[in-house]
Formats: C-alpha cells, sequence, structure tokens
C-alpha cells in the first residue's frame, strides 16, 4: 500500500523548518519517503543526476522562497530547464512567510509551481497536497 | 567673509562699461565673473557649476535677456536669475517672472543697494533651494530603505515566529521527549535569531539617525569586552583566536560605531569557518598611529566566492546557507565605516578564508 503513497522532499534554509515539515508529513501517514536538504543546490543536482525520483509514485517538492544563494525561484528555472520525463516526477509547491506582489506575479510564469502555500506547513495542508497531484 | 568662500555671481552684458562698474562695485564681496555675450556666459556656467547668481541685461544684440535664461534654465536650473532692464521692457519682464524663468529684475541704471538687496535675496532662496534638493535626495533614500524594510521585517520577522508557531503544532503528536527536545532547540535558535534581527534593526537606527559621540578609545580594553561577549554566545573552542594590538597614540572616535565594526566581523570571521578544517583560526590586527587605526580582521573559513564580493555591503544580501544571517551585518558595518569617514576593503577566495581591512581616521 506505502507505494501508492507520495515521496517529499523539503527545500529550506530554516532548520527546523525542514523538521516541522519532516514531523508533519510523518505524522500524517501518507508518504513513502520523506528528506530535507537547506541547500536548493543540491537538491537539485540530486534531481539532475536522478539520485531522488521515483519512476512508481510521485515526489512531492515542498520548497522554500527566500533562500540565500539559490532561492525557490531560481530553482524552479533550472528545474523547468531539466527533461520533461524528469519533470514529470515532481510536483512543486512553494512555501514562504511572506509573499509580496512581485512573487506573486512570477507564480503564473512558472508552469511547475503547483501552488503557493503560507507557513507554517499543517496535516491539512499535507492533504490538500496529496489531492492535487 | 575672509574664510568663507565668496559667492560667485555672474553678469552677463553687451556694454563693456556696465560690466567694468559692475566688477569694480561688487568684487570686494563677491567673486564676479562677466561676458558680453551669451557664449561667454555658457562657457563660465559650464566650468563654474557652482554661479550662485546671474544678472542679465534684458537687451543685447541677438538674444534678449529674458530669451538667455529661458535657454539656460533647464540646463543650469540652479543659479538665481535676475533681469537688468530699463522700464520700456516691462511686458516681457513680467511675462518672464510669471513664466518662472526670472526670479526678480532691477531697473537700469542700477543703484548698488538694489543690485546687493537682490543678492542678498537670491543667495537666500538658493541656499534654501540646495537644502531643499539635499531633503528631497534623502527622502527618497529613506522611501526606498522603507519598501525593503517592510519586505523583509514581514519576512525576517514573522519567518522565524512562524517556525515556532509550526514546532509548537508539531510537538502536540510528539511522544519522544529526545525529539521534542531537539526540536526546542532549534525553536531557541530561532527566537536568538529573531533577537538578533531586532538587534540589528536598533543598530541600523542608531546608525543612521543617532549622532557620532566621540570619546577615547582603548582598543585592547574594546577586545577584551569583545573576546567576552565571543565566549558567551559562540563555540569559539575549536578556533584559535590571535589579537595583535599596537596602539602607539591616543585614539578619539565613536565608541558604539567601532564596537559594531569589530562585532560584526568578528561575528562573521567565527561563523563562517570551515567546519572539517583543523586548525581554524581568526586574526585580529589593529595597529594605531599616524592620525588613524588599521583593523585587520583575518580568517581562514569558506571565503566568498568572487561573483558576491560586489554585493556582500548591500542590505539583506546573504550569500551562504551555512549560517542564519540576516543581510544586515555588512551593511551595517560598512554603514559604520562611512559614518566615520574610513574605509573597508575585502579580499577573500573560497575555501581559503576572507580578510576584512578597515580603516578609520583619529578625531
Amino acid at each position: 500500500m506505502s507505494a501508492q503513497f507520495p515521496n517529499f522532499i523539503i527545500i529550506d534554509d530554516s532548520r527546523l523548518d525542514c523538521f516541522i515539515a519532516e514531523k508533519i508529513i510523518q505524522n500524517s501517514g501518507t508518504y513513502s519517503n520523506v528528506k530535507s536538504y537547506m541547500e536548493a543546490a543540491q537538491a537539485y543536482e540530486e534531481i539532475k543526476n536522478g539520485i531522488i525520483g521515483d519512476s512508481s509514485t510521485m515526489t512531492i517538492i515542498i520548497l522554500d522562497i527566500q533562500m540565500p544563494v539559490l532561492n525557490g525561484f531560481q530553482f524552479v528555472e533550472v528545474f523547468e530547464q531539466l527533461p520533461k520525463e524528469t519533470q514529470s516526477k515532481f510536483a512543486i509547491f512553494l512555501f514562504s512567510s511572506s509573499i509580496n506582489e512581485n512573487d506573486k506575479n512570477r507564480l503564473g510564469n512558472f508552469p511547475s509551481i503547483i501552488r503557493f502555500y503560507s507557513k507554517p506547513i499543517s496535516k491539512d495542508t499535507v492533504a490538500q497536497m496529496i489531492e492535487q497531484i | 567673509m575672509e574664510k568663507q568662500e565668496k559667492i560667485k555671481i555672474l553678469y552677463v552684458d553687451d556694454e563693456i562699461n556696465n560690466l567694468t562698474g559692475f566688477k569694480a562695485s561688487f568684487r570686494m564681496n563677491y567673486n564676479i565673473m562677466i561676458a558680453v555675450n551669451a557664449t561667454d556666459a555658457m562657457q563660465h556656467l559650464s566650468s563654474h557649476p557652482d554661479i550662485r547668481v546671474i544678472f542679465c541685461d534684458q537687451r543685447m544684440p541677438g538674444k534678449t535677456g529674458v530669451q538667455f535664461f529661458e535657454e539656460i534654465r533647464s540646463r543650469y536650473p540652479k543659479p538665481i536669475r535676475i533681469l537688468l532692464t530699463g522700464y520700456t521692457d516691462i511686458d516681457s519682464v513680467i511675462d518672464s517672472i510669471n513664466l518662472g524663468n526670472v526670479f526678480r529684475y532691477v531697473k537700469k541704471p542700477w543703484a548698488d543697494d538694489d543690485i546687493l538687496g537682490a543678492i542678498n535675496e537670491a543667495n537666500k532662496f538658493y541656499v534654501s533651494n540646495s537644502l531643499l534638493a539635499v531633503k528631497n535626495e534623502e527622502l527618497q533614500r529613506a522611501y526606498n530603505e522603507l519598501d525593503k524594510f517592510s519586505y523583509s521585517v514581514t519576512h525576517d520577522m514573522r519567518g522565524p515566529l512562524l517556525s515556532v508557531l509550526g514546532a509548537i503544532d508539531a510537538a502536540q503528536h510528539m511522544d519522544d521527549i529526545t525529539e521534542i527536545r531537539k526540536m526546542l532547540l532549534m525553536m531557541q535558535d530561532s527566537v536568538k535569531n529573531l533577537d538578533d534581527f531586532i538587534q540589528s534593526i536598533h543598530d541600523y537606527y542608531n546608525l543612521n539617525r543617532g549622532e557620532l559621540e566621540i570619546k577615547e578609545i582603548d582598543f585592547n580594553e574594546l577586545v577584551e569586552e569583545q573576546i567576552k561577549i565571543f565566549n558567551f554566545t559562540y563555540l569559539v573552542s575549536d578556533v584559535r583566536f590571535n589579537t595583535n594590538i599596537i596602539q602607539k597614540e591616543i585614539f578619539r572616535g565613536d565608541v558604539l560605531s567601532i564596537k559594531l565594526i569589530l562585532n560584526n566581523l568578528l561575528s562573521n570571521a567565527f561563523k563562517y569557518q570551515r567546519k572539517d578544517n583543523p586548525n581554524k583560526t581568526v586574526d585580529l590586527n589593529i595597529l594605531v598611529e599616524n592620525g588613524h587605526a588599521v583593523i585587520d580582521v583575518i580568517d581562514n573559513g569558506v571565503g566568498i566566492a568572487e561573483s558576491y564580493l560586489g554585493d556582500i555591503f548591500n542590505m539583506f544580501f546573504r550569500a551562504s546557507t551555512q549560517e542564519v544571517g540576516s543581510g544586515f551585518g555588512l551593511y551595517n558595518v560598512k554603514a559604520a565605516v562611512t559614518k566615520l569617514n574610513g574605509k573597508i576593503t575585502v579580499d577573500s577566495e573560497i575555501n581559503k578564508g576572507t580578510h576584512f581591512k578597515v580603516l578609520v581616521q583619529n578625531k
């Protein structure tokens, strides 16, 4: 049964936010695998090289916007350059404590972003994300 | 009048006699420049951008005074324009004043008192205009910073709060006390970050609005104090901290700004170490001589990529995910150095380390 549940990866430079998201997902019981990255670049490398990304189930990416070095939008930009086949294994949800008009308008430019959510993540958010993939 | 530089005044008239007479009457009190035609006048204007008042005769061959003022107005908006004219031209003068091309007029032939009065009024107007321009610029800058501020405050202050809120929510479904303790530690970091951020805002405010408080500074004492602070807040046990302080003369400066510079540069040096480096070091060298203090903060940590070096002093810029930063520290350092009329330079190489050099004048 558990193979039916999606994988989750969390990309957030806040250690606490990664930890919370992991706990909430684990508590939901509706997951196959969960992993955190504090650097978006590392997650990108692993996606590109096929280290993460399952062919039997979807991987949900919980992505923070404001991060140093490679921020959420920059991550999506490079992600969308990847082969369609790789992209199709992932579903991106954007998370932030705040969003300004500029960022809101940018959301539309990225077809791979399914939705934006305000932090903090809750078990309802997890359930909603699973419904949308 | 001796020490202060004389106000620069330009007088344009096609009659040489008027020009020499004008110059003879007022050169004691003012720096008088004269021009027999518009071309000469333009030359003066381009080489002396600080001319404050322009007098121009209305009746000149080729071009009237009003036309001349109209022409130069957009290119040289700052000097105050005064027309010299007889009563016969009064209609064109009225039009010109109403259009804003002329500040006032003095009737010809002029009396010395009329000219002096006109210069006085014009100079007052010039000074208040310049002050207004400076204030406007400050205001614009303040607006821009406010924009950045409100965005960052929502993110950098709400961020840690929402994290803690999320953690509290998660804790309600956790039974393992060791897990909860682990999370409490992270919550503590989050709250500390928020506190640091608020402290940075306070520093920022002091730097930008506060007055300098010049006092004698004993660098040895100051560094002792810093060492105490770092022993409390950082695990510096595995970083070798070397200090070399040579103070050859009494140094006077703003102690708050200098503390802020030292505190931020040192905390960065301790924070951005390479975790796998067995010989982590931070060197602090201070040399006070010949009327200035040179402060070097050198670490052998992670370094800063060359492509980021240009941005590190910008507000809210962060070049690393290794440690939690507000993006405020180096911005404040730069503001403090600027406030002290000093200079800051940085040398850095990835995985080799970073060297900040600060030079501040002895007051």
